[in-house]
This record gives C-alpha cells, structure tokens and sequence, in this order.
C-alpha cells in the first residue's frame, strides 16, 4: 500500500486561497469532505482544532500536519496544500507554514496499514530534500510522483 | 555512546515518527549509536529490549504522554517534549555528551547493591578503550570456547596414547571434529579485532579490523614463523577502528557519502592496517609473542607459583570487572596458543569468590544479614557455573573484609591447580567446565577448588564482624 492511495489529485491544492491559519483549515477540510472521506466536517473540524490545542502542529521546517481522528471520518486520507507566502501556524520555530499535510483518521481503524503509512510519510518529511522537492513541484503530477516515494 | 529513546505524542500519527527520525539522523552526524521505540497509535514498535537497556549510555524520553520509566531505574534519563525531539535532537544529545543528564532514581545506598546495578556503575566509568577491547573480547569467547571444547573432547574420547602423547589415529571421526575445533580457532584472532574496530568505528570498521586481524595471525605475511597472536590482534584491532573512524572524519563531498561506509572507509582502512602490519608491526609483535609463550610453557617452580597467585589475585580482585577480565582474556589467549596450565588455574580461581563466600553465610549466620545469606544461596550457584559476579554483593557491602579474603582464597586455589597439572581448554571457569570434559585433573581440580573455598569462607568470617 502507498501513501497515492490515501490521495487523490482532487485532495491536492497548489496554490491555497486561505491567508490564515483558521482560513486554510477550513479549506482544506472542505477538500477532504468534497472527496466523500467525512460523515460529518464539522465535527472532524473539532477533532483537529482539539489536536491544536495540545500543541501546534506546526513542527517547524515550513511544516503544518493537522490532523484528527474522529468518528466523522469515514476512511483515512490525506490533503496535501502548498502556501508559498507561508501561513502563520504558532509554529514552534515561528517560521510560517508553506507545505500543509491535513490528516484525516477514523477513531476505529480497520487495519494498522494507514497509519503505517502515515508514519513513513512523517518520517519522510524530515528528509530535507523531500521537501526541497515538494516546494517546488508545478503541478499536481509531480506531487503524486514524490508521493510514489513513500 | 549508546541512545535509547522513546517517542510519544497524544495522537499518535505523527510527531512521534518524526521525533523518532530526528533523533536518529542526529544520532548518527553525531556519532552515536541509537535505537527509537516508537510508542504511537500503532502500538509499541521497536520495543526496547533489557538487553538494549542493560548496555545503554542514557534514554532520551521525548514524549508529551506519559511514559513508564521503572525499566529504566538507574539510567541516565532525560525526558524532553516530543517537539523538542523534532526541533532539537541535536542538543538533548549533546547534554548526554556533557554529562549533564542525572541518574534515574539513584539507588539508596544502604540496601545490598545487586550485581546488575554495580555493574552498570561500572560501566558508566569505563574507559572507551576498554569497552572497545572487552567488544571484541566477548565476540572472540565463543570461538575460543567451540574450539577448545571439540579438541579437548576428540583428544579425551578419540585419541590414543601414544609415545608422543594423544595421538587421533587418521581417518576417525574425531579427527573431523578435532578439525572443525581447530578452524574454529582460525577465526578467533581476526573477529577479536574486527569487533574491537567496530566498536570504535561502527560497522566501516569491521572488514578492516578483521582482516588486519587475520594478518597479525599469519606471520607468513611478514615473513615470520609464527603469528602476532591476541597481541597483535587487539593491535590490530585499535589500528583499523582509529584508522576507519579517521577516514571517517574526512569530509567528502556528498556524491561521494553513500559509497564511504561500503567502499572507501574498508578499503583504505584495509591497505593500511596491512601495510603498517607486514612492514613494521608484524615481526616485532611476533617476537614478543613467541618470547611470551615459550617463557610461559618453561617456566618452574617459583616462577610458576609466582603466575599463579597474580592471576588468581586479579580474578578475585573485581569479580567480573577490568583486572579479572585482562587476567581472563590472557587464559583465553593462551588456550589458543596451546597452553592451557594458565586457564586451568584461572578457571579454579573464578568459581571460589563465590562458592567461598556461600559457604561462609552457611558456616556462620551470625556474620550476615537476611539478605545476605539469600544472596549466598545465589553465589553458590553461581560458583557452580563460574560466574565470580556471584561475590559482587558481598564485597559492595564490606570491600576492606571481603575482598583481601576472597583473593587469597583464590591465589590459594589457582597456585594448588597450577602445581598439579590442572588444564583448562575452555575460557570459562567453575566445576561446570569439568563437566564439559574441559578439564585435565578433575580431582585436583575440585580439591583446589574446595582448599580454596574453604579458606575464602574461614578468613572472612574471622574478619568480619556478627550483624
């Protein structure tokens, strides 16, 4: 299993239209409930609002991983969003967040293979190049092929 | 260094991967060794093991759920936010590397210290030089205790006395064996060096030390009849790990990284651990051994007695620690050099700390607290299979009584065995390698032992004082 399978070219947005951090969480959890993955978007918004409240997920390195789990989620998936001018995350190093991964996870798993997958893409994503790679990705093509990768 | 973390975050999904791949890429530029055990929502993974546990330098806990630490009682544990793992691995190492991370529930003093945690003090004061020697010593052990075994038992069962000693008749069966044992012997200079180099520079330092291992063990590579031996090993050894770590060190270009560990850093560490041995170390250091052996195999009389109290002195000194182990790696050598007197005298010497002090809780109850005489129930046992350790709790209690009371009882039993022909094939001591048919002079053998336990057990209950 790979991580293209968590993704489709209609979770993936180049160019986000949101100037803050409330904006772009609220487009981007549209992106994942317009693919058909939610029963509820609004309470999967809770889910990931409470994860910000235990600690940013603005790890630093232009990096912002939102993520819920959460009965609303029917299946896993992930949104991928890039805001070159950067977005400010509360971001533990205060730089702005420019690569943007939101994560959606049901409360009950099926299989362990999802967050498998999660956690190499995580992994991955420390990986200075990879995201050297994803900045500068032009199209939605060349971000499924990095993605191949995990 | 050797690293254990744990990764930990409320979810699960993320953070902890990405601390768990910062820690380790800082581990690695930093020059240490780690492994992560990631505690996310797919469970545990990469479960630290006690044996990971047990030979740790420090734990790093970057975690922002609670995790259980009673495994690592007596650890240096610095416990850190998962975002620190991701943000800065590099310092929470670095604080290892100054020493500044405290001790995890630091033991009382006053309760019987168990062998575990004296030997983790131990351990923390050790000098890299050597935990480098003892990595390869406990590597080469098992070669030298498969050789020695299957020779000792085809001579014993197989072979026939002849004029010039056993002698295997051709064609037997037990020449087979006897073979296998000798090409277990083959092995054992080159992976003592291979280990020791890789204890100093990771695994570039393996094919290096191993090979300039196999040099120092076959003198026909410079020219001299016989091999370096264990000396030339460990030298050997030093040599490639400093060599590699070196080399290393050197910065390259980062086309050139990938092919440094596999290709670059063994192949020139190689050349040159071989070139300095064939041209300049290896006959000297050859010399020296052969000196060595034939003054041990002629020595008589006093001179014998003399070896024979150092080394069972030393055996007893620190039971299990640095002395005992130059003492036992030495009986070890020389069992692959054909001597085997020196380990038969040794072997004596290691079981009696331990069986002397149990007899003594059984002598005189008086002299030891409850927990005490439990404690001498366990050396006992641990006499039995030469585990001298057994005396560890013994002497952290009352070093000044203890101690002088258990060298001179294993000087005793070591000088008996040594004046009457005990042997040992095995590196390994205790009645148990009698059973293994290691032993020449079984008898003798025991009456050492039993002389020298009884002497241990009657002088540390004279000295010491009733509880």
């Amino acid at each position: 299993m790979k991580l293209t399978e968590l993704m489709t070219m209609e979770l993936i947005e180049l160019q986000l239209k949101g100037e803050t951090k409330d904006e772009i969480m609220e487009e981007m959890a549209t992106m994942i409930d317009r693919s058909g993955a939610l029963y509820d978007k609004e309470a999967y918004k809770q889910s990931l609002y409470h994860r910000e409240m235990e600690g940013s997920t603005g790890i630093g390195f232009g990096i912002a991983i939102p993520h819920g789990k959460s009965h609303a989620v029917k299946q896993t998936c992930v949104a991928f969003g890039v805001k070159r001018s950067g977005v400010d995350w509360d971001s533990l190093d205060g730089e702005k967040a420019q690569l943007i991964f939101m994560i959606a996870v049901p409360e009950e798993q099926a299989s362990n293979e999802h967050l498998k997958i999660l956690q190499f893409l995580s992994r991955k994503l420390m990986d200075d190049e990879f995201r050297e790679h994803l900045l500068q990705a032009k199209t939605k093509e060349e971000i499924m092929q990095l993605f191949e990768q995990v | 260094m050797k690293l254990l973390a744990i990764t930990s975050c409320p979810n699960g999904i993320a953070h902890t991967y990405m601390a768990a791949e910062k820690l380790a890429k800082a581990a690695e530029k930093m020059g240490h060794e780690i492994k992560v055990e990631t505690q996310g929502s797919i469970g545990v993974e990469n479960e630290l093991t006690p044996e990971d546990i047990q030979s740790a330098d420090g734990v790093i806990i970057a975690a922002d759920k609670q995790v259980d630490k009673s495994r690592f009682y007596g650890k240096r544990v610095l416990e850190a936010s998962v975002t620190d793992g991701i943000r800065k691995p590099e310092e929470l190492i670095a604080k290892f590397e100054r020493n500044e991370v405290p001790v995890y529930g630091k033991p009382q003093s006053d309760t019987l210290k168990t062998i575990e945690e004296v030997k983790t003090e131990r351990k923390q004061k050790q000098s890299p030089i050597y935990r480098n020697l003892m990595n390869g010593v406990s590597y080469m052990i098992p070669f030298v205790v498969i050789g020695g075994l299957l020779i000792a038992l085809s001579l014993a069962i197989g072979g026939e006395p002849t004029d010039k000693g056993l002698v295997i008749p051709k064609g037997s069966i037990w020449n087979d064996i006897l073979n296998v044992g000798a090409a277990s012997f083959t092995f054992m200079v080159p992976i003592l060096s291979g280990f020791i180099a890789m204890s100093i520079a990771d695994r570039p330092g393996l094919a290096p030390g191993m090979i300039g291992g196999y040099i120092a063990a076959n003198g026909s590579f410079y020219g001299s009849e016989a091999g370096a031996g264990f000396i030339g090993g460990i030298i050997a050894g030093f040599l490639a790990g400093y060599i590699a770590k070196w080399i290393k060190s050197i910065p390259v270009p980062k086309i050139v990284q990938p092919i440094m560990p596999i290709l670059v850093i063994p192949l020139f560490s190689s050349i040159l651990v071989a070139v300095i041995f064939i041209f300049i170390l290896g006959q000297p250091i050859a010399g020296i051994m052969e000196w060595l052996t034939s003054w041990l195999n002629s020595m008589q009389g006093a001179s014998k007695v003399i070896l024979a109290m150092i080394l069972g002195a030393m055996i007893a000194f620190d039971m299990g620690g640095p002395v005992n182990k130059v003492a036992f790696l030495f009986g070890s050598a020389m069992i692959a050099e054909g001597n085997v007197h020196i380990m038969g005298a040794i072997a004596v010497a290691i079981c009696i700390p331990p069986l002397g002090l149990g007899l003594a809780t059984l002598l005189n109850k008086s002299k030891f607290t409850e927990e005490e005489r439990e404690a001498g129930k366990a050396a006992l046992a641990m006499g039995l299979v030469g585990i001298t350790e057994g005396a560890i709790p013994f002497a952290a209690r009352d070093p000044l009584r203890v101690i002088p009371s258990i060298m001179i009882g294993s000087m005793v039993g070591s000088v008996i065995a040594m004046l009457s022909g005990v042997t040992d094939h095995v590196p390994h001591g205790g009645p148990i390698v009698a059973v293994f048919q290691a032993v020449e002079h079984v008898p003798m053998f025991f009456v050492s032992i039993i002389i020298g336990m009884v002497v241990t057990a009657l002088l540390v209950n004279a000295i010491k004082k009733p509880v």
